[in-house]
C-alpha cells in the first residue's frame, strides 16, 4: 500500500495543468460550434479517447492518466467536451463488440466529434425494468425497420447517431429477444423532442421512431445479444471521472465554507455555529472517503482488473452522498441557494451545464436528484449489490416464474 | 499509487484470522466474561510468539518494525473476533505512547518486554468530564525532590487491572506532562467499571499522592500536548480498525443468516427490504475500510493530511459501525436479540469503542478546525 502518486503521474499532471492554463477558452462556451472547437482542441492534445486502442485514434493511456486529465479539467473548471456518450459508451461498445468495418467507419468520427452520439435505451414503460423494452426492429431483407419510443435520451437533440436497443424476437424470454444497433438519427422516421426537466433545461429528449431504417451492416453483435452487450457497456465508465468528481465536490465545498463564513446568525458567523460545523464536518468526511474509494478503484483499474459489480457500490455511494451534500448547501445558503441567476459573488457557483446557460447552486441541487435515478436507480444498485456481491437469493418475480404480474 | 494490501499484508491478515478463528472462538470470548483477569495467558504467549505484540516496534527493541497498516490489519481481525484481552491497551496505548515519547532507557525497558509478552501496558487518557482534549487534564504532578507526586482521578482506563505500566497525563509546574505509573504502586486504587462489552475491561484509576522517580516522566516535562495528540490519532485510527472488524463480522453473519432464514415460504434475503439493508451495510463497511487504511497509511507515511485523515476515519467509522451492527440485529430479528446468539459480542465491541478516543462529534469539530484554518 502506497498512496503517493508516482513521479511520472505527478509530471503528467503538471503537463496537463500547464496545457489547460494555456488553452482554456477565454470566455464561456456559447454554442455547439464553440464546444466542438474546444472538443477538437482536447482531442488534438490527446486528452480524449485516451484509453482507446491507438489504431483507432486512441491514446492507449493508463486509467490513472485518464483520471488525471479529467481531474485537472475539474480543477480548472474547464468546459466538458461534447459527445460524452460517444466517448464514454458508444465508442467502447464498438471497440469491444463491433466489426472491423464498424470500427473504421465510426470510431475516429466519435473522437473528433464530427458525429455526435446518443444512447437509445430507456422507454416510457421500460426504466428500471429495461429488458421489458418494446421498440421493435423488424428484418426487412436488406435492412431493419424500427418502431417505438425512447426517453431520457441525453443529447438526443444534437445527436447524429444513436446506439439502439430494440426487440427483434418476441417469442423468447424478454432478456433474449433484444438486439443492439447503430441508428442514423438524421432520417425522416426519427423525431426528437426535448424534454424539459425540473432544472428548467433540456439535457434529455424523447425520441419517436416511425418506420425508421437501420442498415444490416449497423447491427452490433449477433441478434438477441443486445441485453448482454448493454450489460457490458454499463461498466465502461471505468472510474475515468473518479477523481474529477471529488475535485468538483471539494471546490464546491470550499465555496460553501466561505459562504458560511460570510453569513451570520444571531450576530455571529454561521461558520461558528456548532450545529453547522457538525454538518460541514460530516460532509467533508464523506467527500474524503469518496476520494479514498476513488483511489481504490483506480488501483484496480491500473492492475487491469474490472471493478464489476462493485461499481454499483461506488455509484450508490456518491449519488446518495451528492443529495446529502446539496441539501446541506441549500440549508446553509438559504434563499441564496435558490437563485437561478444574478447571485452575489460570495454565494455563487459556476457550473458548465453543457446545454446553454451556466448553472448555480440551485441547478446543482436539482441535478443531484437525477444521480440516484439514471444509469440504474439506487434501488437497482442495491439489488445488484445484494445479488451479485453478497450472493443473496433473487426475489420471486412474475416475469421470471411466468406467474401473474 | 497503490491502495491495496501487499502480498505480505494479505498473508498477515490470513494468518491472524486463522489463529483467532482457532484460538479465539466465541466460546473463548464468553469464557473470559467471568474470568478474573479477563484474558487468556495461552493466547497472549501465542501472540508474542507470532510477533503481534511487537509488530509496530523497531527490531532493536524486539519488534517487527512494521507500520500502522499492518497493525490495523491485526486490530481489524481482533474486532472481528471480539478478542478479549489487553492487546490494544498494551500495543497501541502503552507501546506506541512509549515509542513516540520515551527516551532510550524507557524504550529499552518497556518495548522489548511488551514485544516478548512479559509486560502489559495502558494509558489513562480520560477523566470524569470525558474531554479527549489533553488540555482538559486536571490530574496534578508536583515535584518531590528529584521525583514526582501524582494525584487525580482517571476513568475508563482499559485493562489497568492487568497492566504493568500506565501512561498518565498530569499537569506539572512545567505544563502538561506524561508519566509512567505502576498501577500496583501505593496510592493507586483501581475500581472496575463494567460496560456492555464484557470482553473488554475498564477501571477507574484513583491516584492519591502516588510517588514516581525522576525517570517517571515521558519526554520533557510540559511537552506532552503534541505527544498526546499523536497518540490520540493513532488510538482513533486503530480503534476504528477494530470497529471495522466487528462490523464486518456482523455483516457476514447477517448475510449468512438471511440466506437461510425463511418466512413467507422463501429466504428473507430475497426480500428487497432485507437485501437493500444488507447492500447499505456493505457500502458502509467498504467506505469504513477505505477510511481506516487511508488514515493508517497517512499516519505511517507522515502524510500532510494525516491528522485530518485520522479524524475523518474515527468520525466516519464510528457512525458506520453503529449502523452496520445495529442493522445486523434488525435483519436477524428476534434471534439477534438473544444472549445465546453471538452477534451481540461484536456489536458490543463496536459500541464500546464508538465513544473512545474521540467520538464522531469530537472529530468532526477537529475536521472543521482544520478546514477553517486551511483557508
Amino acid at each position: 500500500m502506497d498512496l503517493n502518486y508516482t513521479p511520472e503521474d505527478i509530471a503528467f499532471r503538471k503537463q496537463v495543468r500547464t496545457w489547460l492554463e494555456q488553452n482554456l477558452p477565454a470566455k464561456d462556451i456559447a454554442n455547439l460550434e464553440e464546444r466542438r472547437a474546444w472538443h477538437r482542441k482536447l482531442c488534438d492534445a490527446g486528452y480524449l479517447g485516451m484509453g482507446w486502442p491507438k489504431e483507432y485514434g486512441g491514446g492507449g493511456a493508463r486509467p490513472m492518466e485518464q483520471a488525471i486529465v479529467a481531474d485537472e479539467m475539474a480543477r480548472a473548471n474547464a468546459p466538458a467536451p461534447t459527445n460524452g456518450l460517444g466517448l464514454g459508451i458508444v465508442g467502447p461498445t464498438i471497440v469491444v463488440h463491433g466489426t472491423d468495418a464498424q470500427k473504421k467507419r465510426y470510431l475516429r468520427k466519435i473522437l473528433s466529434a464530427e458525429e455526435l452520439w446518443c444512447q437509445l435505451y430507456s422507454e416510457p414503460n421500460a426504466g428500471s425494468d429495461l429488458a421489458s423494452l418494446k421498440t421493435s426492429a423488424v428484418d426487412a431483407g436488406d435492412h431493419f425497420v424500427v418502431n417505438g419510443q425512447k426517453i431520457w435520451t441525453s443529447g438526443g437533440a444534437i445527436a447524429d447517431w444513436g446506439l439502439l436497443l430494440a426487440r427483434t424476437d418476441t417469442k423468447v424470454p424478454k432478456h433474449k429477444g433484444i438486439s443492439c444497433f447503430l441508428m442514423n438519427m438524421r432520417q425522416p422516421g426519427v423525431d426528437v423532442r426535448p424534454l424539459k426537466q425540473i432544472t428548467g433545461s433540456s439535457e434529455f429528449c424523447e425520441v419517436f421512431m416511425t418506420n425508421a431504417r437501420v442498415e444490416k451492416s449497423d447491427q452490433i453483435g449477433r441478434l438477441g445479444e443486445g441485453w448482454a452487450i448493454a450489460q457490458t457497456t454499463l461498466g465502461y465508465e471505468r472510474g475515468g471521472r473518479a477523481l474529477a468528481r471529488i475535485t468538483t465536490y471539494s471546490s464546491q465545498f470550499s465555496r460553501l465554507v466561505e459562504a458560511a463564513r460570510r453569513l451570520r446568525r444571531h450576530g455571529r458567523p454561521l461558520l461558528d455555529n456548532p450545529v453547522v460545523r457538525q454538518k460541514l464536518g460530516r460532509i467533508w468526511s464523506e467527500i474524503e472517503v469518496e476520494r479514498y474509494q476513488a483511489l481504490r478503484t483506480l488501483t484496480l483499474l491500473e492492475r487491469g482488473e474490472h471493478p464489476g459489480a462493485s461499481g454499483s457500490i461506488t455509484k450508490l455511494s456518491y449519488s446518495e452522498f451528492e443529495k446529502r451534500f446539496m441539501e446541506l448547501a441549500l440549508e446553509i445558503l438559504g434563499p441564496y441557494g435558490q437563485l437561478s441567476g444574478n447571485s452575489p459573488d460570495d454565494f455563487k457557483l459556476d457550473i458548465d451545464t453543457g446545454v446553454g446557460e451556466r448553472g448555480g447552486w440551485a441547478y446543482a441541487y436539482l441535478w443531484s436528484r437525477a444521480g440516484t435515478i439514471y444509469a440504474g436507480s439506487s434501488e437497482i444498485q442495491k439489488n445488484v449489490i445484494g445479488e451479485r456481491i453478497l450472493g443473496l437469493p433473487k426475489e420471486t418475480r412474475a416475469d421470471r416464474t411466468g406467474g401473474k404480474a | 499509487m497503490n491502495f491495496s494490501f501487499s502480498d505480505d499484508q494479505v498473508l498477515l491478515r490470513n494468518s491472524v484470522r486463522a489463529a483467532l478463528d482457532e484460538q479465539c472462538k466465541a466460546a473463548h470470548v464468553r469464557q473470559m466474561f467471568d474470568d478474573a483477569k479477563g484474558y487468556g495467558e495461552t493466547l497472549w504467549s501465542e501472540m508474542a510468539k507470532l510477533g503481534w505484540l511487537g509488530l509496530p516496534f523497531p527490531e532493536e527493541q524486539g519488534g517487527a518494525g512494521l507500520g500502522l497498516v499492518e497493525l490495523g490489519i491485526v486490530l481489524e481481525e481482533m474486532g472481528r473476533a471480539a478478542y478479549p484481552g489487553p492487546f490494544f491497551a498494551t500495543v497501541v496505548l502503552g507501546g506506541l505512547g512509549i515509542e513516540l515519547g520515551g527516551n532510550a532507557a524507557q524504550k529499552d525497558k518497556w518495548l522489548p518486554a511488551i514485544s516478548a509478552g512479559t509486560a502489559r501496558a495502558t494509558a489513562a487518557l480520560l477523566e470524569a468530564d470525558l474531554d479527549w482534549d489533553p488540555a482538559s487534564t486536571t490530574t496534578t504532578a508536583t515535584r518531590d525532590g528529584q521525583g514526582w507526586t501524582l494525584s487525580g482521578i482517571k476513568r475508563f482506563v482499559p485493562w489497568a487491572h492487568v497492566a504493568d505500566v500506565a501512561l498518565v497525563p498530569a499537569r506539572s509546574p512545567e505544563g502538561l506532562s506524561l508519566f509512567l505509573v505502576d498501577p500496583k504502586a501505593a496510592g493507586v486504587t483501581l475500581t472496575p467499571m463494567v460496560g456492555i462489552d464484557l470482553a473488554n475491561r475498564w477501571s477507574e484509576m484513583r491516584l492519591d499522592k502516588v510517588a514516581g522517580g525522576p525517570d517517571a516522566v515521558l519526554g520533557a516535562p510540559g511537552s506532552a500536548g503534541p505527544l498526546l495528540d499523536s497518540l490520540l490519532r493513532r488510538a482513533a485510527v486503530m480503534s476504528s480498525a477494530e470497529m471495522l472488524g466487528a462490523a464486518r463480522r456482523c455483516l457476514d453473519m447477517s448475510v449468512g443468516y438471511v440466506k437461510v432464514r425463511e418466512q413467507f415460504g422463501q429466504p428473507v434475503g430475497s426480500f428487497q427490504a432485507i437485501r437493500h439493508r444488507c447492500a447499505e451495510m456493505l457500502l458502509e463497511a467498504e467506505n469504513a475500510h477505505a477510511a481506516v487504511y487511508y488514515a493508517a497509511w497517512a499516519l505511517s507515511a507522515g502524510a500532510e493530511d494525516a491528522a485530518m485523515a485520522s479524524s475523518i476515519c474515527k468520525a466516519y467509522v464510528s457512525d458506520a459501525a453503529r449502523k452496520v451492527c445495529g442493522d445486523a440485529i434488525q435483519v436477524h430479528g428476534g434471534i439477534g436479540f438473544t444472549w445465546e446468539y453471538d452477534l451481540h459480542l461484536y456489536m458490543k465491541r463496536a459500541k464500546a469503542l464508538e465513544p473512545l478516543y474521540g467520538d464522531a462529534e469530537f472529530h468532526r469539530e477537529l475536521i472543521v478546525r482544520h478546514l477553517a484554518s486551511a483557508r
